[in-house]
């Protein structure tokens, strides 16, 4: 057990976790989003480091986190060659080939993310660049939306106030009912899971 | 003049190959992908939980307002209540001014184009610049023009248009290619982001408990307009009020699903409160300005209705408007205001003008699609007869119509011998037994489609009493209805014949008249509930254990519309209820009470056509079907076998040319199967269907179920 798999998981029948990974992530290719996923941290950080790579990008911009901070973002901006930042979004994000931040949950049926935007540097980077990696724990993902919905109502008092669900990237039917992928958000969303 | 305005558009719009093909697809691709995006979901739950979720919404109104205000102080916005749409722009106007805000941006809300919020800021502050950031509104944006569609604004235009549109725009010569040309939207509109100093965006739902706001997107502008600019204002109106957070869930399962066959719009926002910011300095801002102006611009008026309130139900997905067949013929903007399609004439009322709506609602076919797709569950056309019964009784009945409704078809001997002379008048225009040209006033009727002639002997002259062989197991009333008594007789001796096949006493009664159905739709509910009480007499009189008729609309009309016509008159109530207790339709009753019949194998290749009336209100569509089976036919489905065929009654009167653009489409369909026979349960279908393959000269033969039975049926 690592650090990051907390309590929750504990629980979690090892079966149903894996059919709901698995279901997830068909759901969410089926919106052309990209699944991967790490067996602990070490593996993520090496998965995350290759990809960056794979994307050749140059400026990565990045929201802190729990999750994002245990990868640690400025070891693997060096490892990846790559300037990595989360100071002054307004015009980082604007031109960062890439942005990195933490989803708190994932939903199997429909292969949507869900969590906490209040800080702002997590809207920015997730919504400026062209491609945008979510980093998510694989104990959290929820059998649906109503669940999602359930989970949040137990604790109305602390409800975040920028709440977001994601369901693949950025896309429009606008022109002639054809789909488009990535308008005004990311065209690519690249999601790592982490055990 | 309005209605000459609305004819000008209609002949328009039809003419606009572009619109009608661009619909038809998308209508003809929406119904089995919106399917799919419901597998594995029990609509009719989910809808009657939507349903009592925002009719107790609506019904606590003010209570959820107040609630929901002072939630979302606490949470640190600003909430203004706006009674009008003026209210709302002064506000918004003020704030511009204040903070001398120069570039707004807007994320899509039909709450600002309801009041035109844009046009009075450009006009009233020293804004430069309000852009609409939802690709489909940009591109109506910038060539001046008002959405078409709900949820699709730009649905009427090309990837040609808008290529020219947005070459006017950026000064360069762009190809049109759609990828190329959102990209174009995406560089645009980017800059615009980036140097906001507000953002304008409306809400699909805003939650009194939490004080939440939920917003659906696919673009992501509505996530960079509650973002980057340090002063957001979100316009909501009152209808979007739910009580709780969980009732977000429902919501959020059926809209998606029913506005773009989505599971979830890519991304769906929750705010409960502001955020921090950064200014353009780049400086963090701790919290953001957050308003939020509730506005009610004849919400609560429609509240205070008894009848009208239902419409606030609507989640504003706009389905109504993918499957009407008459949006997809004459797309949005003939109904010439923001909210278009079947709700959108409600909402004219309401919001806008109730003079313009009630003009609009001649535009319903009432075919009832709309009805059983809403997952508000709201009863759109029966609102929309309501609609057209407040018009006649402010403006009255034209006379013509008034005359015909008041003198003719309240009387029914008066009625009935006005029929037995029109047989004789029409002998000069009759062509073997269709009609090929009336004269004058009313040749709009004969033309693309020939009607059938009067018969020269109704049915009731034709059979009365029959008593079968052998054993009488029930004793049936025939309820013929008009045109199945006076156009098509020889429906009815096919469906005697059936009928005593299978044991069955069959009685005419002589005193039953039209149905009501005209009267109703016209706007003149005291003509129908008069015609209803002369039929329920004339059916009594005979104490069967059974009423048939062919006619599903008749069947609709005496087993449901009656009752309601009743509710308040507990005496007639009861023998309208006992009344519709006995009342079937014939594809049913046969496949229940016929299990003995014996066919000769017919072997003829049919394609079967599902009448509006009888699928979508009566809810048949399996036993016609198998019964034909049994005898023999082999049913080759056309596509589209349940879209309307654009007779809707008077509607072919009232509305020509939409009623013949959708005919078309039908013909088109049944020609590609390349059978020689149409099946249906519907002389009115028949006489649409009939009259348009006559008069595009095909030989293509339409029957009645009952009438391919009885040619089936062992002697
Ligand atoms: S009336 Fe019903 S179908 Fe039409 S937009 Fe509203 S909820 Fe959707």
């Amino acid at each position: 057990m690592t650090a990051v798999q907390g309590k929750a998981e504990k629980s979690h029948n090892e079966t149903t976790g894996a059919a709901l990974y698995d279901k997830f992530k068909v759901s969410a290719e089926m919106l052309s989003a990209e699944v991967h996923r790490a067996g602990n941290l070490e593996e993520a950080r090496q998965l995350v480091t290759q990809l960056i790579k794979e994307l050749g990008a140059k400026k990565v911009v990045y929201a802190p986190s729990e999750l994002v901070d245990a990868l640690d973002m400025k070891a693997l901006g060096q490892a990846a060659g790559v300037v990595m930042t989360a100071e002054n979004l307004r015009q980082n994000a604007a031109d960062a080939e890439l942005g990195i931040s933490q989803l708190d949950y994932a939903i199997a049926e429909i292969g949507t993310l869900a969590g906490n935007a209040n800080s702002i540097e997590s809207r920015m980077v997730s919504i400026l660049p062209p491609i945008h990696m979510a980093i998510v724990k694989t104990a959290n993902i929820l059998p649906n939306l109503l669940e999602a919905i359930a989970t949040y109502n137990q604790k109305l008092g602390e409800l975040p106030r920028y709440l977001t669900f994601v369901s693949g990237p950025s896309r429009t039917s606008d022109i002639e009912r054809v789909l488009t992928i990535g308008v005004h958000g990311p065209g690519r969303l690249i999601i790592v899971f982490i055990d | 003049m309005v209605a000459t305005v609305l004819k000008n558009e209609i002949q328009n719009a039809l003419n606009n190959d572009n619109l009608t093909g661009a619909l038809g697809r998308f209508g003809e691709a929406y119904v089995p992908a919106r399917e799919k995006a419901y597998e594995g979901k029990d609509f009719e739950k989910l809808r009657a939980e939507i349903a009592q979720i925002k009719a107790s919404a609506a019904e606590n109104m003010e209570a959820l307002a107040q609630q929901f205000t002072a939630q979302a102080e606490k949470n640190g916005a600003k909430v203004f209540r706006a009674k009008t749409g003026q209210e709302a722009k002064e506000y918004i106007a003020k704030l511009i001014t204040e903070h001398k805000v120069k570039t707004v941006i807007k994320s899509k809300s039909m709450a600002s184009e309801e009041i035109h919020l844009n046009e009075y800021l450009l006009k009233n502050t020293d804004v430069a610049e309000v852009a609409e950031t939802d690709l489909g509104e940009w591109i109506i944006q910038l060539c001046g023009q008002r959405p078409s569609h709900m949820v699709m604004p730009a649905i009427h235009m090309t990837r040609g248009e808008v290529a020219e549109i947005f070459s006017k725009e950026t000064k360069q010569q762009l190809e049109p290619d759609i990828a190329k040309l959102v990209k174009v939207a995406r560089e645009n509109l980017r800059q615009k982001f980036l140097k906001a100093e507000m953002g304008i965006s409306g809400a699909n739902i805003a939650v009194a408990e939490t004080g939440t706001l939920v917003m659906c997107t696919n673009e992501g502008n509505g996530r960079l307009t509650t973002t980057v600019p340090p002063i957001h204002v979100v316009l909501v109106g009152l209808e979007k009020l739910v009580a709780k957070f969980s009732d977000v869930g429902p919501i959020l399962e059926a809209l998606p699903r029913s506005a773009t066959a989505q599971k979830l719009t890519t991304y769906v926002t929750m705010m409960s409160g502001p955020t921090p910011a950064i200014d353009l300095e780049g400086n963090i801002v701790e919290q953001k300005e957050m308003h939020i102006v509730l506005l009610d611009n004849g919400r609560t008026e429609m509240r205070d209705d008894p009848i009208f309130k239902q419409a606030l139900q609507c989640i504003r997905c706009a389905s109504c408007l993918n499957v009407c067949p008459v949006f997809q013929k004459v797309g949005g903007h003939v109904y010439g205001d923001i909210y278009t399609g079947g709700i959108g004439t409600i909402l004219t009322a309401f919001l806008n003008s109730f003079d313009k709506a009630g003009e609009l609602q001649n535009l319903c076919l009432r075919c009832e699609r709309c009805k059983s797709f809403c997952p508000g569950k709201i009863d759109l056309p029966a609102l929309i007869t309501e609609l057209r019964r407040r018009t006649v009784k402010k403006d009255g009945l034209p006379l013509g119509q008034k005359l015909i409704l008041e003198k003719v078809l309240a009387n029914r001997k008066l009625f009935h011998s006005l029929l037995r002379t029109a047989s004789v008048a029409q002998k000069p225009f009759v062509k073997g037994n269709t009609i090929r040209h009336l004269p004058l006033f009313l040749s709009g009727l004969t033309e693309g489609r020939s009607l059938p002639a009067i018969a020269e002997k109704p049915l009731r002259d034709r059979v009365g009493h029959s008593v079968p062989k052998g054993k009488v197991k029930a004793k049936v009333a025939y309820f013929a209805g008009c045109l199945g008594d006076f156009v098509y007789p020889e429906q009815g001796e096919a469906a005697y014949k059936v009928l005593n096949k299978m044991g069955m006493e069959v009685i005419f009664p002589i005193e039953q008249t039209c149905c009501g159905i005209p009267a109703s739709q016209m706007g003149a509910p005291e003509v129908a509930v008069k015609l209803a009480k002369q039929n329920i007499e004339a059916l009594e009189k005979e104490n069967v254990d059974y009423i048939i008729s062919l006619c599903p609309t008749c069947v609709e009309v005496l087993k449901h519309h009656y009752l309601d016509h009743f509710k308040d008159d507990p005496a007639w109530l009861a023998r309208a209820e006992k009344m519709s207790a006995k009342m079937i339709d014939f594809a049913s009753f046969v496949a229940k009470h016929g299990q003995e019949l014996k066919f000769n194998q017919l072997a003829q290749k049919v394609t079967y056509h599902d009448s509006c009336h009888m699928k979508r209100a009566l809810g048949v569509w399996q036993e016609p079907r198998q019964l034909l089976n049994r005898a023999g036919v082999t049913i080759t489905e056309m596509k589209g076998c349940d879209d309307c065929c654009g007779f809707g009654g008077s509607y072919s009167i009232k509305m020509p040319e939409i009623s013949m653009a959708i005919l078309n489409k039908k013909l088109d369909n049944i020609e590609e199967t390349g059978v020689s026979v149409v099946a249906l349960d519907c002389p009115g279908c028949k006489m649409q269907i009939a009259g348009g393959l006559d008069a595009q000269g095909k030989k293509v033969k339409v029957k009645h179920t009952a009438e391919l039975l009885a040619e089936a049926i062992k002697e």
